[in-house]
């Protein structure tokens, strides 16, 4: 099995490096997009399925999206698009499909084919992972919730006086008193009263 | 209406202010207090009027123009090319008031009223659309209901009324191009910003062609990630010229014109235009015809916000209600089929009276339908206003204060919604309302949810005054034997007595001959204050025929209603104030 | 000829999830015409039955249309992902003993994923349009995604704490006495409404909202690729029922009748309960669907995950 180590690790490097070549942000996206899957399939491979699972989930699946979703507000598209199509206009797209095909087969493969994942080490499942975050890399774990709660906190100042400069350029003060969540809305007065 | 009493108060407190010589005043048909006032003090007098005045007249009920170059019958009017006529209403004292000023041709210039009422924007630019009177100051005189590339005034009587007078039409290249160009949207012309300091703004067009828009309605959204910065309808596109149109049809002939108005309100329409037509010729309809009027009315009442409350569950995402509420309308149109003929479109009143008198079996039919909606209307309370989901989308959005409506002309439910109980039906009764039983519902916050809780009553309010009018109708007569109702009955010598068949022969190929004068007739329509103002220069057609509808004010107040929400919340607020294009643009 | 098996068992559940999700438009528009008082198709066929096929032809022959002023590429690949990652989450759900495609030791976390790399299929197809609808479409799909899918994990982390497994199988296995449904409740409701934002269906077709935003993201879409987005969504609401049967419902476990059908019944009880929920409810709008599953949904996913594994320690 260990080919497909080395098939996902040279996937993984050459939409590395087709995403750092890409002019249109979008693109570049989605080929770090299919970097992220490769590294994901190279943990399968050599035994870690719990974090291959974790680095889609979180990493392909969720903080990308959040990319795609900033890039997709920002209004570069034409300016980029018309730069992107200078330098690379035939077989653009032909990259990312060959390569997330080879993905494809790999995990079609893998997860159809007998035995399961080998390579070298044993495998390590979910439960053994939360033993070690819990027994020796206690610590570990506690540092990063204090990191990710100094975030939060950070994120949500920011968010506040945003929100607040926002309110500031619009008269209707009604919708954040009455209606502004769903929660509240319609429980201020009794059901069906006019 | 205490018209001598009104006249002479109102008439002397103006004439104090602005002295005796300026402030004439003219008698009218519906005896509404009408006064001339010379152009270079409309604005202030106006002004005056909305808060100078005691008990004063807080809403602009209508801003519109004559053009009088080719009228006969003046009389003791000061002589004037052009009239601008401007519709004032005041609560408290439950009256209308009427100003006219005179303009002439070579200088059709006055100066805006936009700062006493904002709702005059959207009134002027109409009527510079359509008379050409420029009003100085005016934040922004664009053509309104035509392109903007159409050439001439169409409501001036020498702009041709039909395509057949104003030669093939033709679309060379280069006009082609002009008109793609006219086309072409730049945000700064309509006062907004492509960007501010930290964001670029996307322009979003809903519609022409949008399934949310419920018509041909163009809104240019101005949107700052999903939330609106401004908003900016485009009406027009609807626009077929039913006010020329009543400068060319017989009084008679232009009741199914009205129809098509609001075409969801039927003979609701007729009925307005009625009111007003009645003024003018003095007929006093028979009780029957009446209370037939009355209950027909109120069955297109429900009808209409039948349409409206499937289509505004539909806009906040509930698929299943429009079937419904569509199953119940078509049994009501049933009825309507059964008595008129028609169902959408009836055209079933008559000057002085109806078309028919009712069939057998009617009131069979009308208590069947009576015993069935209530258990129904029951129903979607339980799946639509009680909804958790639906309060969320609809509670606190889109709200506006009583003061504000009035602020905007803002009428009928959506009014009433605000929690201000004002119901034409009630307060001016035209008809044999008076008679009948009735309440009007109301609600406090004046947000969508409450607009729609308005009308859900109503629809209850209308089917009580429908049973009464089916335990009591009158017997007599469906029409007025007045020689003005159109088209006459055969009095029994007509096929005996030449002088009585040629009378007959006259009514009813040239129509009633309406004696010359003026007269609004408002009601309440299904959406709100629809007004029929009505000139007769003492012929068969109507010399001015001015449509005052309640959508065209409404639609006017969106973009207070939707600034800071998003683009869900426009469509929860443009279902909830059940505007109807057609009603819009005429 | 293990391998020959494996390929069979691909093909065989391949085409029957297909035919299902095929079969389920025509389910669909039977059931909500018989909810709103109207007939549905019933034309083509006997009872309609064949609609779905008239559809589809309809659909192949269309032109394969794609607007000059999109990212062809993206625009093409978006109707693929959302087959894509739907079907390959139906590799690893056991629909009977012996009727599974492969048991993966982190089988729900697999689907997880995958549905997770699912809705780059509407972000990315509306981005790909340049249709300001269609992007705001894909706007709102990714703030939504961001809405519902952290507590769909959590929902679900009751039911591997009581499994002691992320294998589905091992699920199954470990309702055989009590279904999770009753100790796990509240994660059942929480991943029933996760579901269903998940599908993009009404009350959750937020991105879609045919009254505010045309058709969202797939505002541009036409022929086949229209049909791939159709059809996910079909094989969505496939997936989503088979899941939460497997997951609350005991899977194939119930007496007398044998497996496989006790797993179809459950199945399609959640799908007709789906098609109830697009007849019956309004649409929220998408910042309150978002504080929602942030304010109560998210802490209440905490909560059962935090008494579960008391619970479960308690006991152990």
């Amino acid at each position: 099995m260990a080919w497909l180590f080395y098939v996902a690790g040279a996937v993984a490097i050459i939409a590395t490096l087709m995403m750092l070549t890409r002019l249109n942000a979008v693109h570049a996206l989605l080929y770090l997009i299919v970097s992220l899957l490769a590294v994901a399939i190279v943990f399968f491979v050599i035994g870690a399925p719990f974090v291959a699972a974790l680095e889609v989930i979180i990493y392909a699946g969720a903080i990308m999206v959040l990319f795609i979703f900033v890039v997709m507000m920002l209004n570069l598209g034409r300016r980029a698009i018309q730069i992107e199509s200078a330098w690379l206009k035939p077989g653009m797209w032909v990259g990312p499909v060959i390569l997330a095909a080879i993905l494809i087969a790999e995990v079609a493969f893998l997860v159809a084919g007998p035995g399961g994942p080998k390579i070298g080490a044993e495998v390590v499942g979910p439960q053994e992972v939360g033993i070690q975050l819990f027994g020796p890399y206690l610590i570990g774990v506690e540092l990063a919730s204090f990191l990710l709660l100094g975030a939060l906190v950070g994120a949500y100042h920011v968010g506040v006086a945003k929100v607040k400069e926002e309110h500031g350029n619009h008269s209707d003060e009604s919708r954040a008193v009455a209606g502004g969540d769903f929660v509240r809305a319609g429980t201020d007065r009794p059901a069906g009263s006019p | 209406m205490s018209t001598a009493v009104a006249n002479t108060t109102i008439l002397s407190e103006l004439q104090d202010k602005f002295g005796a010589g300026s402030i004439v005043p003219q008698e009218t048909r519906d005896h509404i207090p009408t006064f001339w006032a010379p152009r270079d003090q409309i604005h202030d007098i106006v002004r005056h009027l909305k808060s100078g005045v005691p008990s004063p007249y807080k809403m602009l009920y209508d801003l519109t123009a004559i053009d009088e170059r080719v009228r006969t019958h003046r009389d003791g009017e000061p002589g004037s090319d052009f009239t601008l006529i401007y519709h004032l209403l005041s609560f408290e004292r439950n009256e209308y008031i009427r100003i006219k000023a005179a303009l002439k041709s070579d200088d059709l210039h006055v100066k805006t009223i936009t700062n006493v009422w904002p709702s005059a924007n959207w009134y002027e630019r109409e009527v510079w659309d359509m008379f050409g009177i420029v009003f100085d100051g005016h934040p922004h005189l664009a053509r309104i209901l035509m392109p903007r590339t159409w050439v001439g005034h169409p409501l001036r009587k020498d702009h041709p009324a039909r395509a057949t007078e104003m030669g093939p039409f033709r679309l060379p290249d280069q006009k082609q191009d002009e008109e793609q160009e006219a086309l072409r949207f730049r945000p700064e012309e309509w006062g907004m910003k492509r960007s501010s300091e930290d964001t670029d703004f996307i322009f979003l067009n809903i519609g022409p062609q949008h399934p949310g828009t419920h018509g041909v309605l163009r809104i240019v959204l101005q949107l700052d990630g999903e939330e609106i910065v401004d908003c900016v309808p485009e009406i027009g596109f609807h626009h077929r010229g039913a006010e020329k149109m009543g400068e060319r049809q017989s009084w008679h002939t232009y009741i199914p014109y009205t129809d098509r108005i609001d075409y969801l309100g039927g003979v609701m329409n007729n009925l307005a235009y009625l009111t007003a037509v009645e003024k003018l010729a003095g007929i006093e309809p028979p009780p029957r015809a009446q209370v037939i009027r009355v209950m027909l009315s109120e069955l297109f009442r429900i009808i209409s916000h039948l349409v409206w409350y499937g289509t505004f569950a539909q806009d906040v995402g509930q698929l299943s209600p429009v079937f419904y509420t569509f199953n119940d309308r078509e049994r009501a149109f049933g009825i309507i089929e059964a008595i008129c003929g028609a169902r959408m479109h009836p055209n079933w009143f008559r000057i002085g009276g109806v078309a028919q008198d009712l069939p057998q079996g009617w009131d069979s039919m009308i208590r069947d339908f009576i015993k069935y909606l209530p258990p129904r209307l029951i129903e979607y309370d339980k799946e639509i206003m009680r909804n958790r989901i639906f309060k969320a989308r609809t509670q606190g959005v889109g709200a506006y204060s009583a003061e504000e409506c009035i602020e905007w002309g803002v009428t009928g439910p959506n009014l009433r919604a605000c929690g201000f109980e004002w119901d034409f039906r009630k307060k001016q009764p035209y008809s044999v309302y008076d008679q009948f039983q009735f309440d009007i519902p109301t609600a406090q916050h004046g947000d969508c949810y409450d607009r729609a809780a308005v009308r859900v009553e109503e629809m209850r309010q209308s089917l009580r005054i429908i049973e009464q009018c089916v335990n009591n109708m009158p017997a007599g007569s469906y029409k007025s034997l007045q020689p003005l109702s159109a088209p006459p009955l055969k009095p029994d010598n007509t096929m005996h007595d030449i002088e009585t068949l040629i009378t007959h022969f006259l009514g009813v190929s040239w129509g009633p001959v309406i004696p010359p004068g003026e007269a609004l007739g408002a009601i309440e329509a299904t959406k709100g204050n629809n007004g029929y103002y009505l000139i007769s220069d003492g012929s068969t057609v109507s010399y001015r025929t001015r449509i005052r509808t309640p959508s065209f004010p409404h639609m006017q107040t969106l973009p207070n209603l939707c600034r800071g929400l998003m683009v869900s919340d426009l469509l929860a607020i443009l279902g909830s104030i059940d505007f109807v294009l057609a009603d819009i643009d005429r | 000829m293990e391998i020959v098996i494996h390929i069979v068992t691909v093909l065989v559940v391949l085409f029957v999830v297909l035919n299902i999700a095929a079969g389920l438009i025509w389910v669909e528009r039977r059931l909500l015409a018989l909810w709103q008082d109207r007939y549905g198709p019933n034309r083509v066929g006997p009872l309609g039955l064949m609609q779905v096929a008239a559809d589809t032809i309809k659909l192949f022959f269309k032109e394969d249309w794609v607007p000059p002023f999109a990212d062809k590429g993206v625009f093409i690949l978006a109707p693929a992902i959302v087959m894509l990652t739907v079907l390959m989450s139906f590799t690893v759900l056991p629909f009977a003993p012996g009727m599974q495609i492969t048991d993966l030791n982190i089988g729900l976390l697999f689907v997880l994923a995958m549905s997770s790399l699912g809705v780059y299929s509407v972000v990315l197809g509306g981005w790909s349009s340049d249709n300001k609808y269609s992007l705001l479409g894909g706007l709102r799909a990714a703030a939504q995604m961001l809405g519902y899918e952290v507590f769909m994990g959590l929902a679900l982390m009751g039911v591997v704490l009581m499994a002691g497994s992320f294998s589905l199988r091992a699920i199954v296995d470990a309702q055989s006495k009590m279904w999770f449904i009753v100790p796990q409740f509240v994660g059942f409701v929480l991943f029933l409404i996760a579901g269903a934002a998940e599908m993009r269906r009404l009350p959750f077709d937020i991105p879609e909202a045919e009254s505010e935003l045309v058709a969202g993201f797939h505002s541009e879409y036409s022929g086949m690729k229209f049909g791939m987005f159709f059809v996910g969504e079909y094989v969505g609401v496939v997936l989503i029922s088979a899941l939460i049967s497997i997951l609350f419902l005991g899977g194939w476990h119930g007496p007398l009748l044998p497996p496989i059908v006790w797993f179809l019944i459950k199945m399609f009880a959640f799908i007709a309960f789906f098609i109830l929920l697009r007849a019956g409810l309004p649409r929220p709008r998408f910042d309150q669907l978002m504080s929602w599953g942030w304010k109560i949904m998210l802490p209440l996913a905490l909560a059962n995950l935090l008494v579960t594994g008391a619970i479960v320690l308690a006991v152990k």
